[in-house]
C-alpha cells in the first residue's frame, strides 16, 4: 500500500479521494510550547516575524508528527491592520494569545483602511505562507474570522449583539462589510497557494445567539463566503451548536468542525456521510491537562466512533501541551483510523 | 389614575424583561412622583431586579439568549440611574465596595458585565476595571478603595492560573480582604484550591455569596475581639 506524504495525504481527504490512514491535523493553531522553547524565544515574540512564525508551526508539527502546518495562531491580526493595536504581553511569565486592546465605541465610527492587508502584521503572515509552502513538507492551512467574530474584534461585543436586535439595518451592514473582509483576505490566502481554508465563527454559537439569530445575522454572510472560494473550506464553531448544525450545514463548507460541546453522534446522523465532519476533544482538557496517554487514546477513539473523518482539537491547541498526549493523538488516529471514516475511503 | 404598590412593581419587572428602557425611565420617574406608593429602594429590588430574576429564568431555559440579555441589562440601568440618586446610603443594603475584573489576557467581559449589574442593583459601590486587567491592578484599585470584595473573572483554563497569583498578591497585602471568583471554567473547588474566599457560577448568585463572605468575615472578626 503506498504511503502518502502528509501533504498527499491532507489534500486528497479534501477531495474526499481514498487516503491511507486518518490524518491527524487542525485548522486552527497547532503551536506548541516545545517548539518555541527549542528555538529559542518568546511565546510573545513567534507572532512578530514571518521566520518566527513559519518556523515555529514546522518545529511544532515535525515533533509532534502532523500532517499540516497552520498560522498565525492570533485572532489579532486583522484588527490590528485596521487600527485597533495589539496587546502582545511581553512581560507575562504566562502563555497568552495577542489580544487587541482598542476598540471602536460605535458602529459609525468605525473606518477601515484599503489597503489593510498590507499593514502591520499582515505582510508578516503572507511571508509566514511564502516559507510554509516552499517547504512543501505538511499540508498548509490558513483561516480567517467569521464577519461576525471578527466584527467582535474590532468593535465592542455587546452592541453587535444588542444590535442585532434593536438596530438591525446598521448591524447587517455592518456585518456585509467584515464580510468582504474576509473574503479580500482568505480569497488571498488562496492565491498564495494554500491547501485548505478554515472559516472560523467561533463567537456564533447558541451560547451567544438564538438559533433564529444564526439563521438570519449569520448564514447569509457564510454562504456568500463559501461560494466565493475554490479551496476547500472548512465552517468551525466553538461553544454550543448542536442546535445550529443543520443550519451549518447548509452553508456550503467542504467541512464542519465543532467543539467538545457538540453531540458528535448525533450531527453525524443530521449531516449524513457527504459532508467531512472534524472534531471534537477538548484541547485543554485533553492535551493540557490528562495525565495518562492512555486516556488521551480512549478520547481519541470515541471522536473517531462518533463519526469525524479526522480527529480535530475543539479549538487552538492551548501551547503548553504534554507531547506524550500529542503523540497518543497522533499514533491512535493512525491505527485506529486505518479503516475508512464515513466520507472518506482508504487505498 | 396613579398606580398601585403591585402594580407599578410588576410594570417595572416587564419592562425589565420586555427590554423596554423607555418605560423603565418613566416608571422610575413615577415612582419618584409617587413617594407613598413605593420608596425607590423597594422599585430597585422587587420591581427592577425582580424583573432580572425572570430574565435569568428565561435564558437559562433557552427563550432568551445573550443579546436579550444585555438588552434587558440596559433597560434595568435606565431605571437604576434615575431611583439610585434618591435611595439613602443608610438603606442601599451592605455598604460595601467591590472590585471586579476580567483577570489579564482575558477579552471575555459579557458574564463579567452581568455580575457587575448585579451588584449595582444590590447597592455595592462597584470599581470596574473593564477586561484584560494586569494582575497588579486588582491589587492597586482594592488598596485604593479599600473595597470589602475583590471579584475575578476568568473565561479560559489557561488566563485563570492568573486568578491564583492575585489572591497571593492581594492576601500578602492585605489578607483580610474577601476574594471571589468566577466565569466558566472555574469551579468551587478551583476557588478553594487557588485559596479563594468565595465562587459563584452566575450573576444570580454572585451578590448573595459576597454578602455571604462578608458575613463570614465579621463573624471571625468578632470572635477574635
Ligand atoms: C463570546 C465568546 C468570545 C468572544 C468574547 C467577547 C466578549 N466581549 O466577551 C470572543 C469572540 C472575542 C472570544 C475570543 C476568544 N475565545 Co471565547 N468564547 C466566547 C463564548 C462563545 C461565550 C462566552 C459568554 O460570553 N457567555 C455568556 C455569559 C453570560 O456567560 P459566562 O461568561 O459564562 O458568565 C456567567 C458565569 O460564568 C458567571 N461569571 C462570569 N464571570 C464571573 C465572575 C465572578 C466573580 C462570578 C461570581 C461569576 C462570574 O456569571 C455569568 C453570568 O451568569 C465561550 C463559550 C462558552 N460556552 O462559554 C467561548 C470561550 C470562553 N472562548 C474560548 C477561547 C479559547 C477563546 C479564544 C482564545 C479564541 C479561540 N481560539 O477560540 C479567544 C481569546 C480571547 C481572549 N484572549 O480572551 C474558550 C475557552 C476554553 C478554555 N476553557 O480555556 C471557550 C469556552 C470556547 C471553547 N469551547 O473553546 N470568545
Amino acid at each position: 500500500m503506498a504511503e502518502l506524504t502528509s501533504k498527499e495525504r491532507v489534500i486528497k481527504f479534501f477531495k474526499k479521494e481514498p487516503i491511507d490512514t486518518m490524518p491527524v491535523f487542525s485548522g486552527m493553531g497547532t503551536v506548541v510550547i516545545q517548539a518555541v522553547n527549542e528555538m529559542g524565544v518568546k511565546f510573545a515574540q513567534v507572532h512578530t516575524t514571518a521566520e518566527l512564525l513559519a518556523g515555529s508551526a514546522l518545529k511544532s508539527s515535525e515533533m509532534c508528527g502532523l500532517d499540516a502546518v497552520v498560522v498565525p495562531y492570533d485572532m489579532a491580526t486583522v484588527a490590528q491592520a485596521v487600527g485597533c493595536g495589539l496587546t502582545l504581553y511581553e512581560n507575562s511569565a504566562d502563555i497568552l494569545y495577542p489580544t487587541v486592546p482598542n476598540k471602536w465605541e460605535t458602529l459609525e465610527a468605525v473606518d477601515i483602511p484599503a489597503d489593510f492587508m498590507k499593514r502591520a502584521r499582515m505582510p508578516i503572515v503572507d511571508e509566514a505562507f511564502n516559507i510554509l509552502i516552499k517547504d512543501g513538507r505538511f499540508a498548509v492551512g490558513a483561516w480567517q474570522l467569521g464577519p461576525f467574530t471578527l466584527a467582535g474584534q474590532i468593535i465592542e461585543l455587546g452592541l453587535l449583539l444588542k444590535g442585532a436586535k434593536k438596530n438591525k439595518e446598521a448591524v447587517e451592514a455592518f456585518l456585509t462589510k467584515m464580510t468582504d473582509i474576509v473574503i479580500e483576505s482568505i480569497k488571498h490566502y488562496e492565491s498564495l497557494g494554500v491547501d485548505f481554508l478554515n472559516i472560523r465563527e467561533m463567537g456564533s454559537g447558541t451560547d451567544l445567539l438564538s438559533p433564529k439569530m444564526w439563521n438570519s445575522l449569520i448564514q447569509p454572510h457564510l454562504t456568500r463566503i463559501f461560494s466565493a472560494l475554490k479551496t476547500p473550506a472548512v465552517l468551525h464553531i466553538c461553544g454550543g451548536t448542536d442546535m445550529i448544525v443543520p443550519l451549518m450545514n447548509q452553508c456550503g463548507a467542504d467541512a464542519l468542525s465543532f467543539d467538545q460541546k457538540n453531540t458528535l453522534a448525533k450531527t453525524r446522523e443530521v449531516v449524513g456521510n457527504d459532508v467531512i465532519v472534524l472534531g471534537n476533544f477538548d484541547p485543554y482538557g485533553t492535551m493540557v491537562q490528562m495525565e495518562n496517554p492512555a486516556d488521551v487514546e480512549t478520547v481519541v477513539k470515541k471522536c473517531i466512533d462518533d463519526g469525524v473523518d479526522a480527529v480535530w482539537p475543539g479549538c487552538d491547541l492551548w501551547p503548553d501541551v504534554k507531547l506524550d498526549n500529542i503523540k497518543a493523538w497522533v499514533k491512535t488516529s493512525k491505527e485506529y483510523g486505518k479503516k475508512r471514516s464515513p466520507v472518506i475511503g482508504r487505498i | 389614575m396613579s398606580k398601585s404598590k403591585e402594580e407599578l412593581l410588576k410594570a417595572l419587572a416587564e419592562a425589565v424583561v420586555e427590554y423596554d428602557e423607555d418605560a423603565c425611565k418613566e416608571l422610575s420617574q413615577e415612582v419618584l412622583d409617587n413617594p407613598n406608593t413605593l420608596t425607590p429602594m423597594e422599585a430597585v429590588m422587587n420591581g427592577l431586579a425582580a424583573g432580572m430574576e425572570e430574565v435569568g429564568r428565561l435564558y437559562d431555559t433557552h427563550e432568551y439568549f445573550v443579546p436579550e440579555v444585555l438588552m434587558c441589562a440596559d433597560a434595568l440601568y435606565a431605571g437604576l440611574g434615575i431611583l439610585r440618586p434618591h435611595i439613602p446610603k443608610a438603606e442601599a443594603g451592605v455598604n460595601a465596595q467591590v472590585v471586579i475584573g476580567s483577570i489579564q489576557g482575558d477579552v471575555h467581559d459579557i458574564g463579567k458585565n452581568l455580575v457587575k449589574m448585579m451588584f449595582d442593583v444590590a447597592g455595592w459601590g462597584v470599581h470596574d476595571l473593564g477586561r484584560d486587567v494586569p494582575l497588579e491592578q486588582f491589587v492597586e484599585k482594592q488598596l485604593d478603595t479599600n473595597s470589602e470584595v475583590v471579584a475575578m473573572s476568568a473565561m479560559m483554563t489557561t488566563t485563570m492560573l492568573g486568578m491564583k497569583k492575585v489572591i497571593a498578591m492581594i492576601k500578602e497585602k492585605n489578607p483580610e480582604c474577601l476574594i471571589m471568583l468566577g466565569g466558566a471554567p472555574v469551579t468551587k473547588d478551583v476557588a478553594n484550591l487557588f485559596g479563594a474566599d468565595g465562587y459563584a457560577d452566575s450573576a444570580g448568585n454572585a451578590v448573595s455569596e459576597g454578602i455571604k463572605m462578608i458575613g463570614r468575615l465579621r463573624e471571625f472578626q468578632a470572635s477574635k475581639k
